[in-house]
C-alpha cells in the first residue's frame, strides 16, 4: 500500500478534528498545540465512540462520550468519572503511521519502502468528491507520480495541479488538490470542476 | 430475520397505544414484519405465520416471536394515583438496541454529553455503587448511584445530588429510578423499552411515571427527547454499531460496573440478537 493523502493540512487547523473514510475504514485526523497533525483510529478504545466528535484541548484529543483524555501519543492520560486514577499505560488509542507533506496530510504505507517524494505546491486548492474510483484515473492522460504515493501531477489549462486521492468506498474517491503557484483560485476550481467531469464521465455517470 | 431463541423468547414494544390508528398497521421485530389492526378498542398483532400473543401493559402494546418465561415484568409505580404516565414518542436510532440499554445505564457520559444539564465537567466523579443480578426475578438492578445535576428534570430550579437506581428486566428493557426535584424521599421512573427492529436499528420508546403537578406534558416530553436526541449522536456514531462481547473489544472502567455485568448477563443468556459475531474480529 502506498502514502495516501487524506485531508489538506489547511482543512485541519490547530484545536480541529476531521473524520475521514479511507477505503471503508474510518480514520480521525487532529491537530494539538503542539502544531503537528495525528492520524488515529476514529475509535475510542472505551466504548467505540468516533474520536472525531471528540474535541481538542491543548496538546490532548478527549473523547466525546465520556471525556477521556488522549495525549499526543495516543495514551489515555485521565479519565473524568475517576479524577484520581492513574491510567494504565496499555489504555491507547489505536495509531497510524502519518506525515505531512506539500500541504497535505498523508495516511502511511504499509510497504516501509514506498517512496514518497518532498512536494512544494504553493496553494492549497480544495478537497472534492468524485464518483469515480482510482482506475479511472489514467482516464485524465497523466501517469502517477509514482508506485509509492497516491499522487498526480498534471498541467490544466496552463495550471500545475498536484492531486492527491484517496479512495472512500469502491465507488467514490477524494481528491485533495494543490496548485504550483499561487496562482487564480477560481481559474484553478473551474479546471478541477473540469477534471472531475472527466473523471466521472470515465466512470460511466452521465451529466 | 431472528432465529436466536433468547431474543424471541421475550416481550417488546411496538408503541403506545395510543399511536395506533384504527385500521392496520405495520410495525417490524427483529427482523420480522408484523402487522398491528386496531378494531374498535382491541388490539391484535400477526405476523406470517399467524397470529401473535400480545399484551397491553403501561400504556404500551406488547407482543412476543416466542414464548417467554415470564409474563411482562411489574411495574408497582403504575398503580399508584399521584403518579403521571407520559410518553415521550418513539425515536429511531442506527445502533443495536443493546447499545441503548448500555447508554441509559453509564451516568459517566452526563457532563459529556448532557452537559449543564444532567452533569457539569467541573464533577464528573462516579461514585461506587452497587450492582446485583436478581436470579429469582431474572433482572439486574445497580443501586445507590449518585450524581451532581445542574437540571435533573424538567421541574428544576437548580442543581441537586440526584440518586439513581437501575433496573433491567429483560435485554431490550429497562427502567431507571431518580430522585424528583419537588419530592426527595420518592422515586421518579423513567422506562426505556427498546423495539429492536434490525440487529443495528432500534427504536427507543421512553415512558415515564413522574410525580411533577408544576410541569406540562409538552414540557416533560420536550425534555426527554432533548436529553434522548444527545444520546442519539453517541449511539449512532459507536463502533461497531452492534455490541461487542469479546473480552479486550472494549475498556471498562469502575464507573462501567452496570454495563459489566449486563453484557455478563446477555452471554450468560447466549443472546446473539444486536452483538457483535465473533466472526468479524480481526
Amino acid at each position: 500500500m502506498a502514502w495516501i493523502p487524506i485531508a489538506l493540512s489547511r482543512d485541519v487547523p490547530e484545536g480541529t478534528t476531521r473524520g475521514v473514510i479511507v477505503e471503508g475504514r474510518e480514520y480521525v485526523v487532529w491537530r494539538g498545540a503542539s502544531g503537528s497533525a495525528q492520524v488515529w483510529e476514529d475509535r475510542c478504545p472505551h466504548r467505540g465512540m468516533r474520536l472525531s466528535f471528540g474535541f481538542v484541548r491543548g496538546n490532548s484529543l478527549n473523547c466525546l462520550y465520556h471525556g477521556w483524555q488522549y495525549d499526543a501519543e495516543s495514551r489515555c492520560r485521565h479519565i473524568p468519572a475517576h479524577p484520581d486514577l492513574v491510567v494504565p499505560s496499555s489504555i491507547r488509542a489505536n495509531v497510524y503511521k502519518s506525515v505531512e507533506n506539500g500541504g497535505m496530510i498523508w495516511l502511511g504505507a504499509s510497504d516501509d519502502n514506498a517512496y514518497l517524494p518532498v512536494l512544494s505546491p504553493r496553494l492549497p486548492l480544495a478537497s472534492i468528491a468524485v464518483e469515480a474510483g482510482g482506475d479511472n484515473l489514467p482516464a485524465l492522460g497523466e501517469r502517477p507520480f509514482g508506485e509509492g504515493a497516491q499522487l498526480l501531477v498534471l498541467e490544466r489549462s496552463g495550471l500545475l495541479f498536484y492531486i492527491g486521492w484517496h479512495q472512500v468506498d469502491a465507488a467514490r474517491m477524494m481528491l485533495h488538490v494543490a496548485l504550483a503557484d499561487n496562482a487564480d483560485a477560481e481559474r484553478g476550481m473551474a479546471a478541477l470542476r473540469g477534471l472531475r467531469y472527466e473523471l466521472e464521465a470515465e466512470a460511466g455517470h452521465v451529466h | 430475520m431472528s432465529t436466536d431463541p433468547a431474543a424471541l423468547d421475550q416481550w417488546y414494544v411496538l408503541g403506545a397505544l395510543q399511536d395506533f390508528a384504527p385500521g392496520v398497521s405495520m410495525r417490524r421485530l427483529l427482523g420480522h414484519d408484523l402487522t398491528v389492526t386496531r378494531a374498535s378498542d382491541a388490539l391484535s398483532v400477526a405476523w406470517h405465520a399467524g397470529t401473535l400473543c400480545s399484551r397491553t401493559d403501561y400504556g404500551h402494546l406488547w407482543t412476543t416471536l416466542g414464548t417467554p418465561e415470564r409474563p411482562v415484568f411489574d411495574l408497582p409505580e403504575s398503580r399508584k394515583a399521584d403518579r403521571r404516565a407520559v410518553y415521550c414518542g418513539a425515536v429511531t436510532v442506527r445502533a443495536s438496541g443493546l447499545r441503548l440499554i448500555e447508554n441509559f445505564l453509564d451516568l459517566a457520559h452526563f457532563p459529556y454529553v448532557h452537559t449543564d444539564v444532567l452533569g457539569v465537567e467541573a464533577r464528573p466523579e462516579v461514585g461506587q455503587y452497587e450492582v446485583e443480578q436478581r436470579r429469582d426475578v431474572d433482572e439486574l438492578w445497580a443501586t445507590k448511584c449518585e450524581f451532581f445535576q445542574p437540571r435533573a428534570a424538567a421541574s428544576s430550579e437548580g442543581g441537586q445530588m440526584s440518586q439513581y437506581m437501575y433496573r433491567v428486566v429483560s435485554p431490550f428493557n429497562v427502567m431507571l429510578y431518580k430522585t424528583p426535584p419537588t419530592a426527595p424521599s420518592r422515586w421518579d421512573v423513567i422506562a426505556l423499552f427498546v423495539q429492536p427492529v434490525d440487529p443495528d436499528l432500534s427504536i427507543a420508546h421512553t415512558y415515564m411515571l413522574v410525580i411533577d403537578d408544576s410541569s406540562t406534558d409538552a414540557e416533560l416530553i420536550g425534555f426527554q427527547q432533548m436529553i434522548f436526541l444527545q444520546d442519539k449522536i453517541v449511539l449512532e456514531n459507536q463502533r461497531p454499531r452492534l455490541l461487542p462481547l469479546q473480552p479486550g473489544r472494549e475498556t471498562p472502567t469502575r464507573a462501567d460496573l452496570g454495563s459489566v455485568l449486563y453484557r455478563r448477563w446477555l452471554k450468560e443468556k447466549q443472546l446473539t440478537y444486536g452483538v457483535e459475531a465473533p466472526a468479524t474480529l480481526a
